[in-house]
């Protein structure tokens, strides 16, 4: 099978807490999957991208201005690994997971809020878009991996 | 630019090429706000310039839906791409509002 990404690219960044810096991020990152990534997976892998920082700015940095979180992102063969740590005190993952295990074994959706909530989607749609979702111990490192 | 297009109780939003994504939902979320304040009830978001929507930009559709409901209107969404449609399918955000494709 061919490999969709033809080459690769490796992005290390420390991100002020803030919507512009993630966009700004995230237009970077969309310049080297126009050049690296086929056109069907572009969209999957930008919106990846997005929920993993924005999940650190509003959970892990409580969208404080002042604090800061870590992104590395390799854009590598057929595989996009996206790994962001932030300072803050971390969340309890097993806890959304159970949810969303529950979620599935009652046949509701997948996604994590409920349909006409306002927040809340941003878990969702890493487990919906991603391969493979890790968090560390605390819950403030998470770990995606996107196969293509 | 974020262009509103008014016509009585209707209005069209149309981006030139802002995405619906959290670094843009403060400009959205104004004209949004400020066209149901001014008394406008279909409210038409035009996707047609729009690359990336994120969960932040779903909040915000999803908000508008609800204050437009609550006063008798409502919301639709147009021209949206084939991925954006399918991530508000999976979502399950078109079950709340009309959605169409380009």
């Amino acid at each position: 099978m061919k490999p969709s990404v033809r080459y690769g690219c490796e992005l290390w960044q420390t991100l002020a807490a803030v919507p512009s810096a993630v966009e700004e991020f995230c237009i970077e990152f969309r310049r080297h999957a126009e050049k690296h990534l086929d056109r069907p997976h572009r969209f999957a892998a930008e919106l990846l991208v997005r929920e993993a920082l924005n999940n650190a700015v509003v959970h892990g940095c409580r969208s404080d201005p002042g604090n800061r979180f870590r992104c590395a992102l390799r854009l590598g063969v057929g595989r996009l690994t996206i790994a962001v740590i932030d300072d803050g005190d971390g969340f309890d993952w097993r806890a959304v997971l159970r949810r969303r295990n529950d979620n599935v074994a009652t046949a509701a959706t997948a996604a994590t809020a409920a349909t006409t909530a306002a927040s809340g989607r941003g878990l969702g749609i890493l487990f919906r878009y991603a391969t493979r979702v890790r968090f560390n111990e605390k819950g403030n490192a998470v770990t995606v991996v996107k196969r293509f | 630019m974020i262009t509103l297009t008014r016509e009585d109780s209707r209005a069209l939003i149309r981006p030139t090429e802002e995405d619906v994504v959290a670094a843009w939902a403060p400009e959205y979320r104004s004209k949004m706000r400020g066209a149901v304040a001014d008394g406008v009830r279909e409210l038409v978001l035009d996707l047609a310039n729009v690359q990336m929507v994120d969960s932040t930009g779903i909040g915000l559709l999803i908000a508008a839906h609800n204050s437009l409901r609550k006063l008798g209107g409502h919301l639709a969404v147009i021209h949206a791409s084939a991925d954006i449609l399918d991530l508000f399918q999976s979502m399950r955000i078109h079950q709340h509002f009309s959605v169409s494709g380009q």
